[in-house]
């Protein structure tokens, strides 16, 4: 039975889940059963808060003393002030205060939410939950209507410390599709409303999940990738993957690295070099094949494409936005092309562009995605494909960063139709109304405490279904079939997916990314090049 | 006095409205210029793209093009559409408001070319037959109270009684909402008792010369609550559709880059100069941003 949790409730006191996650309502996935959800561990209870719904990524300990949750407070406001101010928040200020002024509480977006979704609709994963706590808040300590007429605006939000803690974990149960932006009559955009409150945590206190600041961009402005993989070790695994390609299709390539002047310097999510090597030598393998004077950098940043900034700090987005354009221009190449990271896409493509000064515009050094190379690629003849060799179901996942967010819809199914024996599935809703994968917005990385499992029960629950309905009619053992997923997080969530609902034993599901399904069509090969585990 | 109150209210309120609205949206345009966050599909570029939401970043060297530019057209009809025919609304809304949510837009749109026309018979009247101009006048007026009344009471009835709506409905929200039916609500019962809208004629014709007219009470009371809402209406969220030119057109449908040089380039090179003030341990506070940007080890030594 859903909760209808009311907005004043966040600041209950209470160590208790405010709405805690119930299997029965969660959507129901055909065919699967859901099993009980594993409560948090005893220890962690005592030590950190999961009053929010009963999960938590933040192994930060709960403010115990009435100095430590005063000063959780206290900068919680001082960080709210600044959101508001033009200085401090130039990136999005006007569209945040026209947000908190102007949005009709229509509740419009909220079919839009997979998330809302997936939980069976509880009042907390709404997309205007966190974004009405928000507002209210800003009405009654920002606002002289707000400060006169408090409750008849609305701004009856209690302040404490349980309110700003359930407002942190809230804005990390949303993955920042923008699913719902689409659907907003007035154009509120309550994703990047969570985003400016993962800001606020941020930018003033510091608080962030440790896989995105700590271990994530810190480490990777620090060693060169937020894998931890330094330049030394970049050329050890390039090596391994040149060896990779010579063992799966006898050909000797030597991957370029930093060569002056090249067209493309190529730069991959670094993740792929060490889970999924096999992508970033499919892409050398094209290139090579194909002939496109490209590159790959060996320094600090140059080989690892992320840039989680974009999910919750303004700051770190452009520190390192700039380190991977600016060592573009060092490196004298003509053009940045992004591998299949799909926020690396946004990042670098689009919102970076005014986070950067006028020599990094992107009218002096271009950044591109490689779905409309890799179409290119196909269309220009250099390289035969057999289609027989991808006879198999296939459909596929939009990335929203790469998607709905940059317009690229139409390359990456060129590529499918001309590689693939059979035709495509496409996914219901597709395109730009494509569903996130749910490991959107940095969920992809965050396994602290128990957030996998909220993430694996709820956020990533729709996109399990739409899966499973493409392949509706040949859901059996027998069939190998394949998503495609050209993101790295996407391709992480998927592979989550399919081993939390154990869908490969299952049903044969696999997934792979779109430059190694091309290589797997290229004729010229003596085998396939996607080696898919035997099920027993 | 109170017929030339209303003569006087009836000339503020129209200034006060003008100026207010005006003051907002030029303190809008000054902010600062935000990053860019489009969100597909953009009504630019050719049909074909627009109609499956493609972008002009899905062909290789785009960056070497001239940057596309807006499409007015195919911007203005996306818009009207929605300003007309609340698509958004009808396709995802699942409370059941399309419908009151349609009739009060169309009947504050109606009363303002009401309004309008009555202007405009009063100072056309010596210039040209005005006898089917007021034919249309009439009809927009009693359309305009009717669906007004209907779609603003509705609206409120929707928001009591669904309990998730009533969640996220502030005292406010009722407000604007019983204002709106009051507004038509008197609309209504003064046409009941002057079905040719002649006093209503007097009094726009007694506001425009500035010669107070004998009206009947109930007209007066419509006219009042109608410039009082227009007083009222730059001053509370009811300006959402001047906040849309920003937050759609110049936000969700922005997709141009940016040009070493151009005047985006130079207003976000006066915005990169913007200094710092957040806390976190990893800032540097009192940096400007493109400082800030290229900072990438924290020393110690440099937090503030």
């Amino acid at each position: 039975m859903k909760t209808l949790t009311r907005l004043a409730e966040i600041a209950s006191l209470s160590d208790d889940p405010l709405s805690p996650v119930v299997v029965d309502d969660l959507l129901a996935l055909p065919g699967l059963a859901q099993p009980p959800l594993a409560p948090p561990k005893a220890r962690w209870l005592e030590t950190y808060d999961f009053s929010l719904d009963g999960f938590s990524d933040f192994d930060v300990p709960k403010p115990t003393t009435p100095e430590e949750q005063e000063r959780l407070v206290t900068g919680f406001l001082s960080g709210l002030e600044k959101l508001f101010d033009p200085a401090n928040n130039w990136p999005f200020v006007r569209n945040l205060r026209l947000a908190m002024d102007y949005c009709v509480r229509c509740q419009t977006c909220s079919e839009a939410c997979h998330v809302y979704l997936g939980s069976g609709r509880q009042e907390i994963y709404r997309p205007t939950f966190r974004s009405e706590i928000l507002r209210r808040l800003y009405q009654r300590y920002l606002t002289t209507g707000g400060k006169l007429l408090g409750p008849f605006l609305g701004a009856d939000i209690e302040l404490n410390f349980k309110t700003v803690w359930r407002l942190l974990e809230l804005s990390y149960r949303c993955n920042l599709c923008r699913r719902c932006t689409m659907t907003c009559p007035v154009g509120v955009d309550n994703a990047l409303i969570a985003r400016e409150i993962r800001k606020l945590f941020s930018q003033e206190l510091g608080l962030a999940p440790p896989e995105l600041l700590k271990k994530g961009t810190r480490q990777q402005l620090q060693v060169g990738s937020s894998t931890g993989m330094n330049p030394a070790g970049l050329k050890n695994t390039l090596e391994f993957i040149e060896d990779l390609i010579g063992e799966k299709t006898g050909k000797t390539i030597h991957i370029p690295l930093d060569k002056k002047g090249a067209d493309i310097l190529l730069i991959h999510n670094a993740g792929e070099f060490l889970s999924w090597p096999e992508n970033p030598a499919a892409f050398a393998i094209l290139f090579d094949a194909a002939g496109i004077d490209w590159t790959l950098s060996s320094e600090q940043l140059g080989y690892d494409a992320v840039c989680y900034g974009l999910w919750f700090d303004d700051v770190e987005l452009a520190r390192i936005a700039l380190r991977h354009v600016t060592l573009a221009k060092e490196l004298g190449v003509n053009r940045i092309v992004v591998g299949e990271c799909g926020h690396a896409h946004k990042a670098l493509c689009v919102v970076a562009d005014r986070l950067l000064p006028g020599d990094l515009s992107l009218s002096e050094m271009p950044r591109e995605s490689c779905l409309p190379l890799l179409w290119e690629i196909v269309q220009s003849g250099r390289i035969r494909f057999d289609p027989a060799r991808n006879d198999f179901p296939i459909t596929l996942h939009d990335p929203c960063n790469v998607v709905r967010l940059m317009g690229i819809v139409r390359p990456q199914r060129e590529v499918i139709r001309a590689v693939c024996a059979q035709p495509l599935r496409e996914m219901t809703p597709q395109g730009v109304e494509n569903y996130c994968c749910g490991g959107g917005g940095g969920f992809a990385i965050m396994n602290t405490l128990n957030f996998p499992q909220w993430r694996n029960n709820v956020s990533l629950r729709v996109k399990v279904r739409q899966i499973l309905e493409a392949f509706e009619d040949v859901l059996d053992a027998d069939t190998d079939k394949c998503v495609i997923a050209p993101c790295s997080n996407c391709k992480g969530t998927i592979r989550e997916a399919i081993q939390h609902y154990g869908l490969e034993e299952r049903y044969r599901l696999h997934y792979t990314g779109l430059a190694d399904l091309m290589v797997n069509a290229m004729a010229e090969l003596p085998g396939p090049y996607l080696e898919w585990n035997p099920v027993d | 006095m109170f017929q030339w109150l209303l003569v006087i209210l009836g000339w503020a309120s129209v200034a006060i409205f003008a100026v207010v609205s005006t003051y907002k949206i030029v303190q809008w345009a000054r902010m600062p210029l935000a990053l860019r966050q489009e969100v597909y599909p953009v009504p630019r570029g050719p049909r074909e793209r627009r109609r499956y939401g493609g972008s002009y970043m899905e062909e290789p060297g785009w960056a070497r093009k001239p940057p596309e530019g807006a499409n007015l057209l195919a911007e203005l009809t996306e818009m009207g559409i929605e300003i007309l025919f609340f698509q958004r609304v009808r396709e995802h809304n699942v409370y059941r408001i399309w419908l009151f949510s349609v009739a009060m837009h169309w009947g504050t749109y109606l009363l303002l070319v009401w309004a309008g026309l009555l202007v405009v018979e009063h100072a056309l009247g010596g210039l040209i037959p005005v006898a089917a101009l007021a034919i249309l006048t009439n009809i927009a007026g009693v359309a305009a109270f009717v669906l007004g009344a209907f779609g603003a009471l509705g609206l409120v009835v929707r928001r009591a009684i669904n309990s998730e709506l009533r969640l996220y409905t502030a005292p406010v929200d009722y407000f604007n909402l019983l204002f709106m039916a009051a507004v038509f609500g008197f609309g209504i019962l003064s046409w009941f008792a002057d079905p040719a809208f002649a006093s209503h004629r007097a009094y726009v014709g007694g506001v425009l010369s500035l010669t107070p007219a004998a009206i009947p009470y109930l007209t007066g009371l419509c006219f009042l609550l109608f410039e009082l809402f227009l007083i009222y209406m730059p001053f509370s969220k009811l300006l959402h559709y001047f906040a849309k030119y920003f937050t759609i057109h110049l936000t969700l449908w922005e997709d141009g880059f940016k040009v070493k040089g151009s005047p985006l380039d130079q207003k976000i090179g006066e915005q990169l100069s913007y200094r710092v003030t957040w806390a976190g341990p990893h800032v540097v506070a009192g940096k400007t941003w493109l400082e800030e940007a290229q900072i990438a080890a924290v020393p110690e030594g440099e937090k503030k």
